[in-house]
This record gives structure tokens, sequence and C-alpha cells, in this order.
């Protein structure tokens, strides 16, 4: 165990002393990290996006959502422009007034306000402010109604509501929820994102840190420590568990790191660990395929690139498996990335236990097995030159 | 002698697909004896000691190091073997201490002698004042030295070195000579693979010169000169020699001809460190005037070329 373990110390030593790892192991990740939550999130002060038909109500509208502080409101031409701009991650979310609202209210219609963000924790808190807004207009009209419904001038009626609107009891602003939501209204802005990259980090470490396999072997390393007393079997544990702990260091970092810049949530701990585990096996046995089959790391590391992102989009780390066709999604099933995205997606947004991901846990230890068995074959070959 | 034998290799046996690459080798070491594989590139010197040193599953034949069979698998007989690989195998990216910390684990040194034996392995291979920095700020021949050092480094009973001293400068390469020579005097079997006449004939005890996969003749430099008829040339330029001192010459044990030419004479004899002192005292006894002397012993190279029909370096 001791020389499982010297072999495995060594990778890791090797690893931490590559100067090329501190760029794409400690700070890429968590900067990819930032921008896709920037993308979800936006900043400290989201931008509200407005719409407006025009007309008295929805100049109240607009105006009381312009007099809040801790919003910044932009103004759109049409709805589908505002749509857009919501979709695209420009606005954090939209409001659209429709036209010809003043003459729907007057004729005792009920009239809607569209209402549309984006799928983060600032989508919720903007919809109160917009309801406040809108609940403050309604007051209004209300009172409008109210002195119109007695025989007064409308105009006047207007004038005079404005000053009893503070006495007509609250309006119930009913807000309904089109379509079904893609992810909880809990989830943090960083959430998705970190989970995400880091299912493709890990991978993607793992493939590249095959080089120094290679190199090991080119070095003849390998077959010096063939010439010891040291077992083939002994050989291919120490180096795979390198690969295992290289790619759990890397996976390790970025959670650490995200739950202490961003506060991201990665749900029941134990079966965060228990995916991280599982995935760093797969890592670990991919880097162990790659290391034997490749002969130069050159060639590996091209491969490797290819492979880890197109992987990693397969599965799900680019785009959430949630936007895949069912047929896209039956093919992803083929990458485990897909897997540990699944896994961690139960976790984070459905709370599950580890017994609740069982099923991941378990293809992901089987991806590794496979990887790691063809691997073995492969570097036994290599080392006895049989 | 059986007893005191470190290494016995017999009848190995080496093929990739057509391409034969060892043919029956057989040779042997013994305790503080250093035997060269004395041959080209190609000749199938790197196959016989990756078999020999169990990295390598032979075709046939049978390695016995102290008295237990070597294969692949067998780890006792590893224990005792200490390989120096032709290419440099050490990570470049650890320190000398660092590289020869992570062999020694895999020979399962106890840790307190490990410390004090990596101490005195860098002292041995001249990188003490260097052991903490990393191996890739090395020079080439520090770089050979540590190569070594790891091979020495849980003191083997047979140390293989494969061509240690190829892309050496001259004064690397002289150390590592005089450090093979200082590890085979304590008493270490070496087995030394070089394509280096001059190598081979300061170093070894016995040579086994081979080509083309087989051992083509095996012995003492005396004796593989002796073996293709090969004789020493001593050359002396005096004056004065009269006929009865040439017929003097002619009669002294292990001279086989003397040659005069104007103002010189030419003797083939089989051993000129014997028959020399006797020819100068011949003709100082006969008042020749001997201006110069000049001695050619045949060297291996000569006895590759009469073995093979080619030079050591075609």
């Amino acid at each position: 165990m001791s020389k499982i373990l010297s072999i495995a110390r060594v990778n890791l030593l090797r690893f931490l002393r590559d100067r090329s790892t501190v760029f794409f192991v400690f700070v890429l990740p968590i900067g990819i990290v930032m921008l896709i939550g920037a993308q979800f999130g936006g900043d400290f002060s989201p931008q509200l996006g407005v719409a407006s038909g025009g007309g008295t109500v929805a100049d109240d509208i607009v105006a009381r959502l312009d007099a809040e502080e801790s919003i910044k409101l932009v103004e759109y031409e049409s709805e589908d422009e505002l749509l857009i701009a919501v979709e695209r991650g420009r606005l954090s979310a939209g409001v659209s007034v429709p036209a010809g609202m003043d003459e729907q209210l007057a004729a005792g219609s009920p009239a809607s306000v569209g209402f549309i963000s984006r799928p983060d924790g600032v989508g919720p808190q903007l919809q109160v402010v917009v309801s406040e807004a809108v609940a403050g207009a309604a007051e209004q009209i209300m009172a409008t109604r109210f002195a119109v419904g007695k025989g007064a001038d409308p105009s006047a009626a207007a004038t005079a509501a404005a000053a009893v609107a503070p006495t007509i009891p609250d309006l119930n602003v009913e807000t309904i929820v089109a379509g079904e939501s893609l992810f909880p209204a809990s989830l943090g802005r960083f959430d998705i994102g970190a989970s995400s990259q880091l299912v493709l980090f890990m991978f993607l470490t793992g493939l590249t840190g095959s080089a120094a396999l290679i190199q090991s072997r080119q070095l003849g390393m390998t077959t010096r420590m063939a010439g010891t007393p040291t077992s083939i079997r002994t050989i291919l544990a120490g180096e795979a568990l390198g690969r295992f702990v290289i790619v759990l260091v890397q996976g390790l970092y970025i959670m650490l790191a995200t739950i202490l810049i961003f506060q991201v949530n990665w749900g029941n701990p134990l079966g965060a660990a228990a995916t991280l585990i599982a995935f760093s096996a797969v890592g670990a046995g991919a880097a162990m395929l790659f290391g034997s089959v490749f002969r130069n790391d050159q060639q590996a590391g091209g491969v490797a690139i290819v492979a880890g992102i197109g992987l990693a989009a397969l599965g799900g780390s680019m785009l959430p498996v949630e936007l895949f066709s069912d047929s896209l999604v039956r093919i992803a099933r083929f990458a485990p990335h897909y897997w540990a995205n699944e896994a961690f997606a139960e976790l984070v947004r459905r709370d599950a236990t580890v017994v609740d991901i069982l099923p991941q846990l378990g293809v992901m230890f089987g991806f590794a097995v496979i990887l790691m068995a063809i691997a073995s074959w492969r570097m036994r070959q290599v080392i006895t030159r049989v | 002698m059986t007893n005191s034998r470190v290494l016995e290799a017999t009848g190995l046996k080496k093929s990739f697909g057509d391409i034969h690459a060892v043919r029956g080798v057989s040779f042997h070491i013994s305790v503080g004896e250093t035997y060269g594989l004395l041959g080209p590139n190609g000749a199938g010197k790197t196959t016989s000691i990756s078999m020999v040193s169990g990295l390598l599953q032979r075709d046939g034949g049978e390695v016995l190091l102290d008295g237990q069979s070597m294969t692949t698998t067998s780890l006792g007989p590893k224990q005792d073997i200490g390989l120096v690989p032709q290419d440099l195998a050490i990570y470049p990216d650890l320190t000398a201490r660092e590289n020869l910390r992570f062999f020694g684990h895999l020979y399962s040194m106890p840790k307190a002698e490990l410390v004090k034996r990596v101490d005195e392995v860098l002292e041995v291979v001249g990188l003490a004042d260097r052991a903490n920095d990393r191996a890739s700020e090395y020079s080439g021949g520090m770089k050979r030295r540590l190569n070594i050092g790891i091979g020495l480094l849980h003191r083997p009973k047979l140390l293989v070195l494969d061509e240690p001293t190829v892309g050496v400068d001259p004064q690397s390469r002289n150390a590592i000579l005089e450090s093979v020579e200082h590890l085979s005097s304590e008493g270490m079997a070496v087995l030394y693979t070089t394509h280096y006449m001059e190598e081979a004939e300061r170093l070894c005890t016995r040579v086994g010169i081979i080509d083309q996969g087989e051992i083509k003749a095996e012995g003492t430099r005396r004796e593989l000169v002796e073996l293709v008829g090969q004789q020493d040339r001593i050359r002396i330029t005096a004056t004065g020699v009269q006929e009865s001192a040439l017929d003097e010459l002619r009669r002294l044990s292990g001279v086989h001809s003397v040659s005069p030419s104007d103002g010189s004479l030419e003797l083939l004899v089989a051993d000129a460190g014997a028959v020399l002192p006797e020819a100068m005292r011949v003709l100082g006894s006969q008042h020749a005037g001997v201006s110069s002397v000049s001695v050619e012993e045949p060297d291996l190279e000569a006895v590759f070329l009469h073995l093979t029909g080619k030079a050591l370096r075609d």
C-alpha cells in the first residue's frame, strides 16, 4: 500500500509543480463560474425592462417603477424586444404594460400586466416590486371608478381619487405564473454554473493530466518502476490513485472556492461528497485510458480538449439537459457528465440525499470500472511490451 | 565458482515479429566481476539486459539471479538488481533527493536507512550540493549520475548499466567510469553494455562480443585477442643492432617474429608486457643504441572486426 501511496504522491507533487496548473486548475474554473453567475444573475442593481403601450395607468406604473431606487429601469419599444433582452440575460426581468389599458379599466374590464424574469433568485424579488407598483396604480383606478359611479366628472374624479386613494382598502393583485419553471426560484445565481463547471473541469483536468502519465512512459519511469520489486498491479494502482487524487483536488477546490466566494449551495454534503468521489473515479479512469493509449502528450492533449468539452456539452455542462430534446437526452446518457450533472441537480435543486442519487452514483462507478479495466489491460501491455 | 555467481543467463531468446533480436545469448557474472556486453547499436544488448532485469518477457532461455529465477512478475530477484537504463529515467520536475527517495520507497527501504542512504548516494554520484535542485536544472552529466545513483540506492548485488556514458561530456564520463571501478572493487557484480571499446577494455573483467543477437566470443581481453590470433607489436628504433642480437631476440619466449628494417625492428609477440623488458636487456647487452620504443596491443575493436567483419560503430 505504501508503494501505491508513493506513486500517487509523486503524481500529485508533479501536478502541483506544473506552472500551467495554477491558471487552468485554480484560476480558470472560478473565472468561468463567475461569468456564468453574472449571466444568470446580473449585478447588485438588477435591470428591469419595461415595454409600455401608453396611457394614464401605464405611465403611472412606469413612474412608480422608475421611482424604485433599488432597480434600473430600461424602456423598450415592444414586448418582443423586451422578451429577447430577458432571454439573453441583458435584463433580470421585464414588465409588459399593454396598450388600451385605460379604456379597458374604464369599461370595468380586467387588464393584465405581463412579467417575465430569468430563472434565478432576482426574478421573484423584482416580481414583488412590480406587483406593488401595479397595486399602487390600481388603488387610484378603484377610487376614480368609485367617484364616477356616484355621478362625478371622470377627470375631476381622477384628481379627487389621488387624494382619497389612501383611504381605499388594499387591492388584491393576483399573480399567475405562466408555464413551468425550469429551475426553482430559490436557486442562487451561481448554483447551476458551479456544478456544471465543476463536472467539466474535473474531467478535463483528468484528461489533460494523462499527459503526465505519457511523459512518465516516455521518460522510462514506468518501465524503471517495473524493474523494481513492485508489481505491475501496484504501479497501475499508484498511477490510478494519483489521477484520482488530482481530479478530486480539482473538484474539491471548485466546491470549496464557490462556497466561500459565491455562497454556492451544493445540497446534501454527503451526497455532494459521494458525487465528487464517483466522478473523480471516472476522471481517473479516463486519464488512465488516455495515458495508456496515446503515444505522446501533444496527441493526447489535443484529443483531451475535444473529448473533455464535447462530453461536457453532451452531458449538460454547457447547457442544462432540461433544455435538451428527448432524443438528445437519451444520447447524453452515454456521457458520464450527464450522470454527475443529474446527481448535482438532484442534490441542489430537489434537496435529494445520497440515497436518492444512488442510481447516478452507480452509473458513474460503472463508467470508472470500465475505463480503468481497459486502461489497465493496455498499460500492462505497454509496460511489459508483450 | 558456481556459488559466487550472481547472474546466470542461459540461451536467452527474443523476437519482435520477424526480427530475431536475441538468439540464444548466454553469460554469467560472479561477485566483484564487471562483465561487458560489447557490440554496435542494434546488436541485442538492451534486449538482453531487459530480459535479465525482468522487464521483458523472453521467448526462451533462463535467467537466474543469485539462484532465483527472474521473470517479469518475480519481485524477489528484482530486489537484487539495480537497473540503470540507457535513456535517462528520472523525474525532471523532482529534485535529486526526491527522485532517490521515491525509488527507495519502491525498494521498500526502511525510512531511517533510506534517509542515510540517499545522502550517501548523493555523495557517491557527486550531487550532494545540488540535492535539492530539480533535475530539470541539471547538466546532462549530472542527470546521468543521478540516473546511476538510483540504481545504486538499495545496494544491489548486480548493477546493470546500459550504455551509461552515451551523450556525456568527458569529465562526467570519467567520473562515471571511476564510480563503476570503485563499486566493482567493493565486490558488486556489474553488467555493463557499451559500444565504446575503450570503456569495455578499461572496466570489464570479461567481455562478451555481441552482434546480431548472438555472443560471438567471450573472455578476458587477452583471451579474446588470442582467440582471434592477434599479436602485440613492439617497434624499436635502434642503431648498431647486430645479427647475433636479432637471433637472441628470436629465441626469446613469446616472440613470434623479428623483422629488421632501416634503423628499426618490429617484433610480433604474444604479450608485449612480458617480452619488452627481455628485449631491452638483449639489445643492451649487445650494445645497440635504442632511441625509441612503441608498443601496439591489438584492441577489442580489432577483435570485433575479426569476428564480425565490421567495425563497432558501423
